[in-house]
């Protein structure tokens, strides 16, 4: 690459996080690091003890662990889907946006998908998976969706990373034979870029749907069972709705926290947190109306076992967790997000705080009353998780923020080339496809870039 | 030779991507087989691998096509 694209002048901040190892930064690295290592700890002693050490019993087979896989598949929507969206769509605020979603969503699903092998009690035994598996089963289906979107992720979430690997290179530096292999010998040809973008283009067209199916194929486990509670047509679409709303609420926390850490206030703008806000209070909207559906269809039902859960949920033992789930994901997120005047960022921050809570009890609500009201004649269930279950759970979140800042470490969180790309040419383009969009645009749009063409040539 | 020995790793991380593909969609067409033969769900068995094979095979498709494009074009600069 030329000396010009290494020197990256006033983009430079975005290189800067790199380097930058602030006190407040190793202090909350070695916090992490010790939840990690707490979990592995506890971890190895459940494997030990077996899984009577967790607050999991009978009839509540599943808690936290799938709990928090549903979760963190959820959340991992986020990123791949709404960058890809924001792509293919060419909305220019994009740019300083679609790289960390993208990396929420691999990290995320790494994390999320290893939560059903801590749930089986002896992990050896997910080799049976590949020995002894049947299709039949809705629990392979997630094995083998999320396992594709994975790859799908990883895949879309490298190639746009790839100009800026290159750049990285260039520059020098320790670890540069790690970029030289990860550049793939990209230099910036016109060849090469045209590559790149057909490359990108396939995945982020692949990647919408995949996102929508996994999130459905998630709901399966729960919707092809008879189970009360569970068994729902609206299921798929609901979790799919969930998702993408625990997603970008995820997404603005991190956008903010990033924001805050490495003084990029001219790269994620209070515009940028306005646009994601309205379609976070959107979601929301969205969220209630299938939460209400989904509970308006099981009272008007009246069938008895179903009502059971309805009511436990509603005035039973899991009221404040219901409850707290509707305040949390509705009345706070509405209330801050409604009106232009408290849509700031400390509002955000706090509306997306709030619907990663509320997502999270949305989950603990659909999975434990359920299995704790079965249609077998027997007492309601209990689940009270223990420390074991509290300590993998610190121990997962900890390990994605440690994730992020690792991968921090490593690679630009804001794409350097796209936010390069934009400065160049996205204005003009931007100002291109709008004249196009007015009457007789088309071609007054045309004749100007023509225009403007032969001036540089001459 | 350090360029090349760099190079000697992409072409075998490529190859390794290549083979982690092809042995999924081997245990998933297994799985097709397995539910076939025992003449359950089988229709929901080819409808998730009609979904999740050309996916693992289009992301592989991609990298080798983005590899091989990245190698050819820097070769013409």
């Amino acid at each position: 690459m030329s000396q010009d694209a290494t020197n990256l002048g006033a983009d430079e901040a975005l290189i800067k996080p790199l380097h930058r190892v602030s006190l407040k930064l190793t202090l909350l690295v070695g916090i992490l690091v010790l939840l990690v290592v707490n979990m592995f700890i506890v971890f190895a002693r459940q494997v030990g003890l077996g899984l009577g050490v967790t607050g999991m019993n009978h009839p509540v087979t599943w808690g936290f662990y799938i709990v928090n896989f549903v979760f963190f598949i959820g959340i991992s929507h986020a990123g791949t889907l709404i960058s890809a969206i924001l792509r293919l769509s060419q909305a220019e605020w994009r740019r300083p946006i679609t790289r960390m979603a993208e990396v929420i969503t691999v990290i995320v699903l790494a994390i999320g998908g290893v939560h059903p092998i801590i749930d089986l009690g002896r992990p050896d035994r997910v080799l049976n998976v590949f020995t002894s598996g049947r299709l039949q089963s809705p629990l392979l289906w997630d094995v083998t969706a999320i396992s594709a979107y994975f790859m799908a992720s990883t895949v879309y979430l490298f190639l746009p990373l790839i100009p800026d690997i290159a750049i990285l290179r260039d520059r020098g530096g320790k670890l540069r034979p790690l970029y030289e292999f990860l550049s793939w010998g990209y230099v910036g040809t016109d060849r090469q870029k045209r590559v790149l973008e057909n490359g990108m283009t396939v995945m982020m067209i692949i990647v919408i749907p995949i996102a929508v199916s996994v999130h459905t194929v998630i709901s399966y486990i729960f919707a092809m069972t008879v189970q009360p509670g569970w068994h729902s047509t609206i299921f798929g679409p609901y979790f799919v709705v969930g998702a993408i709303f625990s997603g970008i609420a995820a997404l603005l926390i991190v956008m903010i926290c990033f924001r805050t850490a490495f003084h990029l206030e001219d790269y994620l703008k209070p515009i940028h947190f306005s646009y994601l806000g309205k379609l976070l209070l959107i979601m929301s909207l969205l969220w209630f109306y299938f939460t209400f559906s989904e509970y308006l269809t099981a009272i008007y039902g009246n069938e008895p076992h179903e009502m059971h859960i309805v009511m436990y949920k509603f005035t039973g033992a899991y009221a404040p967790f219901f409850w707290g789930m509707v305040v949390t994901n509705f009345v706070i997120p509405v209330a801050l997000l409604s009106s232009p005047k408290t849509r700031t960022i400390p509002s955000i921050m706090i509306a997306s705080i709030s619907v990663v809570i509320g997502m999270w009890l949305e989950r603990l609500n659909i999975v434990v009353p359920s299995l704790a009201n079965p249609r077998l004649p027997t007492d309601t269930g209990f689940y009270i998780p223990t420390f074991t279950e509290w300590s993998l759970f610190a121990g997962a979140v900890a390990l994605f923020a440690l994730g992020f800042i690792v991968f921090s470490k490593l690679f630009p969180l804001i794409s350097v080339w796209e936010m390069r790309e934009g400065e160049s040419h996205g204005v003009k383009e931007v100002t291109d496809r709008v004249k196009s969009y007015l009457p007789g645009g088309g071609t007054q749009a045309k004749a100007q870039t023509a225009d403007s063409g032969k001036a540089s040539e001459k | 030779m350090r360029h090349k020995a760099i190079f000697v790793f992409q072409v075998l991380s490529m190859m390794g991507i290549w083979v982690f593909v092809l042995g999924i969609s081997a245990w998933v067409i297994r799985l097709i087989r397995v539910a076939n033969q025992l003449k359950d769900a089988e229709t929901a068995s080819v409808a998730i691998s009609l979904v999740a094979i050309p996916v693992f095979l289009t992301g592989a498709s991609v990298l080798t096509y983005v590899f091989v494009g990245l190698q050819r074009g820097a070769k013409k600069n």
